[in-house]
This record gives C-alpha cells, sequence and structure tokens, in this order.
C-alpha cells in the first residue's frame, strides 16, 4: 500500500513537471502579444518603442529557457506572479476562486453520482423495459445537450419561469444548486449508462446464479452483489468526468457570472495574461493529477484483486 | 413420510423459448430421490441434465422463457405453476446448489465470510454475529484448515479445491434437505476431484440430505451415487440402481458410454473409443429415438415412434431402447 502509494507519486511529481512544460510552450506559442494590450490598456499608443519598453519592463525580452525557469521556480512556492492586465497578485486572486470552482466541482460530483446511480438502477432493475427506457432516452439527451444551452434552459426554467432559484451571482445557499445541476448533467448521464451496463454484465455471471441459489432477490442481488463489482469502474470513470468537469467550469462560471478559476482563465486568455493562463492551466492539470490518484487509491480500497498485487 | 421421495419428478419437459429460437432440452423425464440417497444424472454435453435440475427451481438465465409441462414435487409440493416469490423461499432454504466452475462461482469482491454467513441470516434469521459463528462452524465441517483466517479471504486468494468448498459450505448453510451439485468436479484438478467428491459424499451422509449428481464422469457415479439416470438428447435412456446399471448396462448409448472409459490395459496410443457421429440438435422434434442415427443396433422400426421407458429383466432397471425391449411390456 505504502510502496504504491509512494510510486503513484512519484509518477505524479513527473507527470506535473511534463505538464508545466507543456502548459509553458502552449502558452508562450499562442499568437498576439500581450505587451500591445498592455500599451493600449494604458492609454498609450502601441508604438514599437513603448512596445518593446512594456516588454522590457515585464520580462518578455528574456531568453525563453530563462522564462521558464523563473516562473516555475516561482509557482512551486506558490507564487504565480502579477498579472497583466490587473497588476495583482495571481496567487491571491486565485486562492478564493479556487475554493469556489472546487466547491462547485465537488456539490456536481456529488450529485452526477447520485442521479447515475438512480438512472442507472432503475434501468438495470427493469432491464429493456419503460424505466430502463426512459433512463436511457434522458442519458441521451444529457449527453448530447451542450452544457451552455443546459444553463440557459435552466436558467430558463428555474430562474425565469417560476422564479425559484437565482440566475447569477452569489446569493446565498441556493446560489449553487443551478450551477451544479448544470455541471452535473454531462457526467450524470455518462455515467448512469456505465452503471447500468456495468450491472447488468455483473447480472450475468456465474456468481450471479449463485447468489439466485441462495435465495437472494434481485434487489439484494443488485444491491449486495453486483454494485460492489461496478464500483471500481465507477470510480474510475467519476474520476475522469470530474476531471473534465474543469472545462465544463469555464463554460459555466461565465454564464452564472460566478468568479471562479474558470471564469479568471477566460478573462486570462482574453488579455493574453500568461501569467494568469499559466497558473490557471497548472491548477488544471494538477487538479487532474490529483484526481486520478485519489481514482488509484480508491479503486486499489475497494477492489481485492487489485490490492493484492500491491500489498 | 419416509417411503415417499423428497424429489419426485414425473414427465417433466422443458422449453426454452428466446426471441429468435425455441428448444425442448428435457423431454418427458421421469425420476425420484429419496432422503439420504444420491441420484446420479449422466449424460453428454447439451442432453439437457443441467436445464432439468434448475429450470423448475427457477435458475435459468434472463431472457429465456421457461415453460415446463409435467410434474416436480419437492415433499409433496408442487413447484410447477408455483409463482417465483414462492420458489425463491426454497432456494437455498430447502435446495442447496453446487455449481461447476468455483472460479467464477463466488463473487470475486466479497469476503468469504460474509458469503456464508449471508445464508444463515436469510434462512435461519441469526444475528450477523450468530450467523459468523455459523460459517466458521461450515468451513470447519466441508475440511478447511485456519477456518478463521480464510472467512476474512477473497475468492481470489483460495485455490480451486478451496472454493469448491466454499461453493459446498455455502450450499449447505441454510440446512437444505436437497443437494444439488452440477458437475461440482468437473472444473477441478484430478487429485482434487477426489477429496471433493468424497467431501461431498461425507456430508450427504452424515447431515441425511438428498443429493442429485448431475455429472459426466462415470467414475464419479461409481464412487458415490446409489441410483442413475442416462440422458440422452433430453429423455432418459436408461436408469436404475448403479451397481446393477454400470456393472451390465442394456441400452446400447449407456454401454457406449462406459465403453469409452479408457482402460489400463489399453495399448498406447489406440484411438478412444467414442460414440461415432454427433448428438442430434434439440431445436427440432425428434420422432422416433434419438440415438438410432448412431446405434449398432438401430433396425428401421427404431425411427416410427419414440420408444418408452420398459422394465428389463431386472425389475429395477428402467431402458429406453426398442431393440433391447423387443417383446416386453412398456412401464
Amino acid at each position: 500500500m505504502i510502496h504504491f502509494i509512494s510510486k503513484r507519486l512519484k509518477h505524479s511529481l513527473v507527470l506535473l513537471f511534463m505538464a508545466s512544460v507543456v502548459c509553458f510552450t502552449l502558452v508562450v506559442s499562442a499568437p498576439g502579444n500581450v505587451a500591445v494590450l498592455i500599451a493600449e490598456l494604458r492609454g498609450a499608443v502601441a508604438t514599437p518603442g513603448y512596445v518593446e519598453q512594456v516588454e522590457e519592463e515585464i520580462g518578455l525580452n528574456k531568453p525563453l529557457l530563462m522564462r521558464y525557469v523563473d516562473w516555475l521556480g516561482d509557482a512551486v512556492r506558490g507564487d504565480f506572479g502579477i498579472s497583466y492586465r490587473t497588476g495583482q497578485d495571481v496567487s491571491a486572486d486565485l486562492a478564493n476562486r479556487m475554493l469556489v470552482t472546487g466547491i462547485l466541482i465537488a456539490g456536481s460530483a456529488v450529485i452526477a453520482t447520485l442521479i447515475s446511480l438512480a438512472l442507472g438502477f432503475l434501468g438495470a432493475f427493469w432491464p429493456y423495459k419503460l424505466p430502463d427506457r426512459v433512463s436511457r432516452g434522458l442519458a441521451l439527451l444529457g449527453a448530447s445537450t451542450p452544457t451552455f444551452f443546459v444553463g440557459a434552459l435552466m436558467i430558463y426554467a428555474f430562474s425565469v419561469t417560476f422564479q425559484l432559484l437565482p440566475s447569477f451571482g452569489f446569493d446565498g445557499p441556493k446560489s449553487w444548486i443551478l450551477p451544479w445541476l448544470t455541471i452535473a448533467v454531462l457526467p450524470a448521464a455518462v455515467l448512469s449508462r456505465v452503471v447500468r451496463v456495468g450491472l447488468e454484465e455483473a447480472m450475468t455471471s456465474p456468481f450471479v446464479l449463485t447468489a439466485k441459489s441462495k435465495g437472494l432477490g434481485r434487489t439484494a442481488i443488485l444491491f449486495r452483489e453486483a454494485l460492489p463489482n461496478i464500483t471500481p469502474i465507477f470510480i474510475n470513470a467519476l474520476g475522469t468526468q470530474v476531471g473534465l468537469m474543469t472545462a465544463t467550469a469555464i463554460i459555466v462560471e461565465p454564464l452564472f457570472a460566478w468568479q471562479g478559476v474558470g471564469d479568471y482563465f477566460l478573462a486570462g486568455v482574453r488579455f493574453r495574461d500568461f501569467m494568469v493562463v499559466q497558473a490557471c492551466l497548472l491548477i488544471f492539470l494538477t487538479f487532474f493529477i490529483v484526481v486520478n490518484l485519489i481514482v488509484d487509491l480508491a479503486v486499489l480500497l475497494t477492489d481485492p484483486r487489485i490490492r493484492r498485487q500491491w500489498s | 413420510m419416509h417411503d415417499q421421495p423428497l424429489l419426485d419428478v414425473s414427465n417433466l419437459t422443458v422449453n426454452l423459448l428466446t426471441a429468435k429460437s425455441a428448444v425442448r432440452p428435457v423431454d418427458g423425464v421421469s425420476y425420484s430421490v429419496r432422503q439420504g440417497e444420491c441420484l446420479a444424472i449422466v449424460g453428454e454435453s447439451g442432453s439437457g441434465k443441467t436445464v432439468m435440475n434448475f429450470a423448475p427451481l427457477g435458475l435459468m438465465p434472463t431472457g429465456v422463457t421457461t415453460m415446463l409441462s409435467g410434474s416436480v414435487k419437492l415433499e409433496g409440493r408442487e413447484l410447477i405453476g408455483l409463482p417465483e416469490a414462492e420458489i425463491q423461499k426454497l432456494r437455498g432454504k430447502s435446495v442447496g446448489f453446487i455449481f461447476q466452475d468455483p472460479m467464477s462461482a463466488l463473487n470475486p469482491v466479497r469476503r468469504i465470510g460474509r458469503q456464508i454467513a449471508e445464508m444463515a441470516e436469510l434462512h435461519l434469521n441469526m444475528t450477523s454475529k450468530a450467523a459468523e459463528a455459523r460459517a466458521l462452524e461450515l468451513v470447519k465441517l466441508v475440511g478447511i484448515s485456519d477456518p478463521a483466517a480464510r472467512l476474512r479471504q477473497y475468492p481470489h486468494e483460495l485455490s480451486g479445491g478451496l472454493r469448491q468448498r466454499i461453493v459446498i459450505a455455502i450450499a449447505l448453510a441454510g440446512e437444505p434437505k436437497l443437494l444439488i451439485a452440477d458437475e461440482p468436479t468437473t472444473a477441478l484438478d484430478v487429485t482434487v476431484q477426489a477429496q471433493i467428491l468424497r467431501l461431498l459424499k461425507d456430508v450427504q451422509r452424515r447431515l441425511n440430505m438428498a443429493m442429485v449428481l448431475i455429472t459426466h464422469d462415470m467414475g464419479v457415479v461409481a464412487g458415490a451415487a446409489d441410483n442413475i439416470v442416462v440422458m440422452y438428447a433430453a429423455r432418459a435412456a436408461e436408469c436404475g440402481p448403479v451397481d446393477k446399471v454400470l456393472v451390465s448396462p442394456r441400452h446400447p448409448y449407456t454401454r457406449g458410454l462406459i465403453n469409452a472409459i479408457p482402460r489400463r490395459e489399453d495399448p498406447i496410443g489406440l484411438e478412444f473409443r467414442g460414440l461415432p457421429g454427433i448428438p442430434p440438435t434439440l431445436g427440432a422434434p425428434i420422432k422416433g429415438c434419438a440415438l438410432a442415427p448412431r446405434c449398432e443396433l438401430a433396425v428401421p422400426a427404431c425411427g416410427n415412434s419414440r420408444p418408452p421407458l420398459v422394465r428389463s429383466d431386472d425389475s429395477a432397471v428402467l431402458v429406453a431402447c426398442p431393440v433391447v425391449n423387443q417383446g416386453k411390456a412398456a412401464a
């Protein structure tokens, strides 16, 4: 177990390093010049001379490798530099936004898990009957509707028509519900199929015949015998979906006028604000890697066969 | 009560309907088992021996419509026509099942102890603590060393033989009166087969249960069973006490089966004495004797009508062969 964790941690560090290189390279090679934008922001005319002056000011004239080393050195200490656009400390800006996005993703993950389990079980309990078809239809609908459209529908239904929930900004716990639901729709749809198909496969396994021969009923077999068997698969799929939620957050946060990492990232991209974009990308990637690590550990805990290989 | 058979099957026919096909894997078979007795059901793969025992107890794969006719009485109670909820109560409680492949018959992600104990909770109304104690007892009963440690283990940590012992422990946990063992030794090592068979025979005798042993291994039959039913193509070809049927087989199919067993004095390199031909498919109805195309005794009359089981010169043995039975009245 310890061996496994230390090995995976080492892998994760290597992965993080490679991710930082990719982050930096991608951002640096993106078209557009932030110095021009800064010059314009200051109300000056972006003459080549003035742009050069700005570039020197923010260190854009240094060699790429040095810029990378400087940036990485600061980043590992938690210092993501100063935003070109606002002149504020990126790390300070991010601290609160990370909390917001974190709660957003965590809540959506819980909702997606509950919905997908409910839909999946519904389908597995009455395979190929009406509940299964409804569950399948909902999954198809949820998986094929774009998130921005889902968000707009949610606002239209719950805020405009029924006036139950606030549509933007942060105004008490009720404000979380719509963004949570909006982000949860796609992963819930995908995961419900994982549950449904996993349960069906488990229900045709020979050990289910044994369970039936023991006199267990269908419900008991589904929950006691089949569910533990799909847990590792489910956790794996959930991990992927939670990782992808960062991408959804970029769309959903501006939609609900939320100040999260996704919203910050988008603003950074618009302004070629390297410092902000790099910081957000690195946070997203770290999140992805950490989620994967947690998933691997959780699978280890839920599947005794894999556990054995590492003990 | 004691002279009445525990399990009494008469004229059982099973039709299986799937979306695409209809087959009749069991066609008018009768047999019975008394308490403390062991009945072997022998036949090649696809002869209907498993379906015959599983279908009346509702153990069929989903997606298959099972149609039963005839009569299956367990302790005098008719099973055919009984609602699934009632049959579910009998499974595990009155009838214990042992399966062919212990490698896949246990749930891979649940502890062995739970898999046994839940039977005692379900059927003997035990608390989970009492059920754990009962599981420990059962694991000892089936001859597993270091029983307490085994209960905490998972199936993949045990060998095939140990797993089959666990499957047997599960089957015994509800204190059933009838044990149905579906090729319990087929998937095991030859060296382990004998141990498992001895164990099965031993618990069956000790707990005075009735046992139906489904197998295609004549060695298993000779070692464990009191009576035998030889199945061919969904029908019973011959039945009677094991010592009589194995020693002097009357039906050409039984003879062929026994003759096919390799003998010690066979020279190395001798070809197997298998039956020529292949068994018929069960999709189409068979008019005469199902064995006729493969039979050395076959005469044209064999194809006319289905041969009935007829009492042979030994009144305990019934044979369904028109040639062997010539001149005898139907039983």
